[in-house]
């Protein structure tokens, strides 16, 4: 057995009384470090890490992704006792440093130093669930190894009676000899406390040793040397680092990790196969080596007050996820949260349109009519309004998963939802994001963020714009009013017409996760495993912050990009000028790019029995769907058709083809409600899927596959519908 | 490890209420290695809560869902008496 060196050995007396982080050390006092000291903060998913790092750094917080990945980046500031500046970074939660996600593989890479984009942390906060003190240890014990200053923050003390347990962080800290600061950081206990031992200008160094298993050690002396001499490691970081690799499935790579060398490459891939023709099982040895340190540990540091029958929370979930009932409160809280996002959202969506619609009025009124003026009404004012009008969508979108995040019920529903999703290859967690896509896919398509597995995330992405959102609803009730004029026609047969779109996208976006994750994106329905965390009353605070940021987010991002491509587009409908300066608005936009583009798109589109004018359509209304609706207004001459939608009802309904023969039939009513079913016609979705995506690859597959489906739908239902006499 | 005198049963059989040993993971490797980091590994007690095609169950003081796939692929020895 090869003993691992002590850490704690390095220039402390590891016999000597431990530790002193609140009255720091008499007479080796130093001068406060120049350069601003970086503390890193980790911890186990759902163990409050976010919450303490908002309690230290307020609203002095920066968020911003790392280059290259889709990981949120978030910097803050916070003070020392003496008032000096002190850098926090919220680390993405893991449960290990061997990385299983590309979260994961950020917290690791730069608690490693491997990443040029972010400094190594000088020190380490490591917060852990007092609750879930054996597991969330694990990942502490991974973090000791790397022979930086710690402090471990025993955080939700106040939980620990109700779950019966007695946590001592005395005799932890004496195990560890790094500070152990209990907290409750909801209630902003212990933060004091916290913020001393962030204050002192040493930090011991932490004392504990462990044995690596004797088949593992030759490997890991040896991989350590190697990445002390031709990666340039620091000899700790080198014996952790070699821990991790000797892992196997420390295998998650993200863009901005430094490679290993080939020399390093070389041991590593020597040891594999050494050990795979031994059939050794070095992971599974070294993770038991690990847990049974920690479980003598936990003997110590925890004592049982209370009976382990089972919980009120035990109870809860077995109705919660596993009966009818379950199901029953599920149904309960999607369908509050859906009446919310589509009828209270409303109001003020209401408010801002109005509120764009004066300022658009007042520009008028200041300017004197000209392009200038257009520019700043339509296209500015216009396109700002066009991403400000879905902000109070995704507002209370996040608001909901806050509550249910923080009120541990998101975890149940993703438990419930998983055996419907699993069937199409998708996580349960997917369910929110596509269920949020109803209202927006933008906030749809932010919520993926809660998927781990990279692969799920994307095909959830993907397939979330087929769920019908808002913006459909005015397309598809006028093309319902045109189809079926009048009063004649019963209200539910119009319904039953809305609702078979609202399916037919539904259906749609299972049946291409099915596909993607069979084909493109191909892996197994995913073994889940989801840990359920306490039952909580919702922090409001934690939630108001998470939706202003959410919004801030979407309206920095998003905003910028659709705010050019509204320029764009309404360059594309106002030029060229027709030569007869008097020319109605209808002319004029006939004559413009747009119109040309509409014309061009003809041949194209004629398969599915629209003409030019319909195309124009399709093109301004990549802007927004329901863009569509006020340029058939504009091009059937017919003003406020977004009011009220008879005349221009009335007006569809006479329009004709050269021939005479009429061009919106009821067929083509249908065609064109099922091509917005499909078609990728929004801009906005399009700005935000290259923001989560990091790159432009798959906004782009996605507009073609969903226009190329769209197209193919379509045209099946015309023709088929004209074979069979329609 | 010594031959288990109880017979190997997935989680998702073992009875709700009762408590199994983990004896054997037999899913693949990324999925063994994490649940193991969670605390899942051999010899861990883990204690089934309820349901079958979604086991609810504590292991070492915290409360797991785990799909039937996942459940599966866990092998217990069902011990007769909870410990205390």
């Amino acid at each position: 057995m090869a003993a691992a060196p002590r850490p704690g050995s390095e220039g402390a007396d590891p016999a000597a009384p431990l530790p002193a982080h609140i009255a720091g050390t008499p007479g080796r006092r130093r001068k406060p470090p120049e350069r601003m000291p970086v503390y890193a903060l980790v911890g186990n998913p759902n163990c409050g890490k976010t919450t303490l790092f908002n309690a230290l750094t307020g609203l002095r917080q920066k968020v911003g992704n790392y280059p290259g990945v889709t990981v949120e980046k978030k910097v803050g500031e916070t003070y020392s006792q003496h008032g000096h500046a002190m850098k926090v970074i919220d680390l993405p939660g893991a449960y290990s440093l061997a990385a299983r996600s590309p979260d994961e593989a950020v917290t690791r890479d730069v608690l490693l130093g491997r990443r040029a984009d972010t400094p190594q942390p000088d020190r380490i906060i490591c917060v852990v669930d007092a609750c879930n003190l054996e597991r969330c240890l694990y990942f502490v014990h991974q973090i000791l190894d790397l022979g930086r200053p710690v402090i471990v923050v025993l955080n939700m003390m106040d939980l620990t009676a109700r779950a019966g347990l007695e946590v001592r962080p005395a005799e932890l800290e004496e195990a560890f000899g790094v500070p152990v600061i209990p907290c409750a950081a909801v209630q902003g206990r212990g933060l004091v406390e916290l913020r001393l031992a962030m204050s002192r200008h040493e930090l011991p160094l932490a004392r504990h040793s462990w044995t690596v298993p004797a088949p593992i050690a030759p490997a890991v002396a040896e991989l350590q040397a190697s990445l002390v001499a031709a990666d340039g490691r620091p000899p700790l970081i080198a014996r952790a680092e070699a821990l991790l690799l000797l892992t196997d499935q420390d295998s998650v790579r993200v863009a901005g990790s430094t490679p290993l060398s080939a020399a390093t490459g070389a041991v590593l891939e020597n040891w594999r196969r050494r050990w795979t023709g031994q059939g050794t099982d070095w992971s599974g040895t070294l993770i038991k080596a690990r847990y049974e340190v920690i479980h003598g540990l936990c003997r110590e540091v925890i004592r049982r007050t209370g009976e382990r029958g089972p919980s009120l929370a035990d109870r809860a979930d077995a109705l919660l996820v596993n009966s009818g009932w379950g199901w029953l409160a599920f149904a309960a809280v999607m369908a509050v949260m859906f009446y919310a996002i589509f009828a209270l959202a409303e109001y003020p969506m209401n408010l801002i349109d109005g509120l764009m619609a004066d300022l658009a009025d007042r520009v008028k009124d200041a300017m004197a009519p000209g392009d200038l003026r257009d520019l700043v009404t339509s296209g500015i004012i216009g396109g700002a309004g066009g991403v400000v009008i879905f902000l109070p969508q995704i507002l209370i979108l996040f608001l909901f998963v806050g509550l249910l995040e923080s009120t541990g019920y998101m975890a149940r529903a993703a438990a419930l939802m998983d055996r419907p999703m699993s069937r199409v290859g998708l996580h349960g967690k997917s369910f929110i994001p596509l269920l949020g896509s109803y209202a927006c896919a933008i906030p749809g398509i932010m919520a993926t963020r809660t998927i781990e597995n990279a692969k799920d995330r994307l095909v959830t992405i993907l397939v979330a714009p087929l769920m019908s959102c808002s913006a459909r609803l005015p397309v598809y009730l006028l093309m319902i009013a045109t189809l079926l004029p009048g009063d004649a026609v019963p209200a539910s047969t119009k319904a039953g017409l809305m609702f078979l779109m609202y399916a037919l996208g539904t259906a749609g976006a299972f049946g291409f996760a099915w596909l993607f994750k069979r084909t493109l994106l191909r892996g197994e329905a995913p073994l889940m495993i989801l840990e359920l965390p306490a039952y909580q009353r919702p922090h409001f605070g934690e939630i108001l912050r998470q939706m202003l940021e959410r919004g801030w987010l979407f309206l920095k991002n998003a905003g910028t990009i659709i705010l050019a491509i509204s320029i764009v587009l309404w360059f594309l409908s106002t030029y060229p000028k027709h030569p007869d300066p008097a020319a109605s608005p209808e002319v004029q936009i006939a004559h413009s790019f747009a119109g040309q583009t509409g014309r061009t798109l003809e041949p194209l589109i004629q398969p599915l029995g629209f003409d030019w004018r319909i195309g124009i359509g399709l093109v301004t209304s990549f802007a927004a769907r329901e863009v569509f609706v006020s340029s058939m207004g504009v091009i059937f001459g017919v003003e406020g058709a977004e009011d009220d939608t008879a005349p221009l009802r009335d007006a569809l309904r006479a329009a004709q083809w050269p021939d005479g023969a009429p061009l919106f039939t009821p067929l083509v009513c249908l065609a064109l409600m099922v091509y917005y079913v499909f078609a990728m016609q929004c801009m906005s979705t399009v700005a935000v899927v290259k923001r989560e995506t990091n790159s432009w690859r798959w906004p782009l597959f996605q507009l073609a596959y969903l226009t190329g489906t769209a197209w193919v739908v379509t045209f099946l239902v015309y023709q088929g519908g004209r074979l069979l006499g329609f | 490890m010594s031959a288990s005198p109880f017979p190997l049963t997935p989680l998702c059989q073992l009875p709700a209420g009762e408590t199994g040993r983990i004896l054997r993971l037999t899913g693949d490797e990324g999925f063994c290695q994490r649940i193991r980091e969670m605390g899942c590994g051999e010899a861990a007690l883990v204690t089934k809560l309820s349901g079958t095609t979604m086991s609810l169950c504590r292991v070492r003081g915290m409360r797991l869902a785990l799909n039937h796939r996942a459940a599966m692929s866990i092998l217990v020895e069902h011990l007769p008496l909870a410990p205390r």
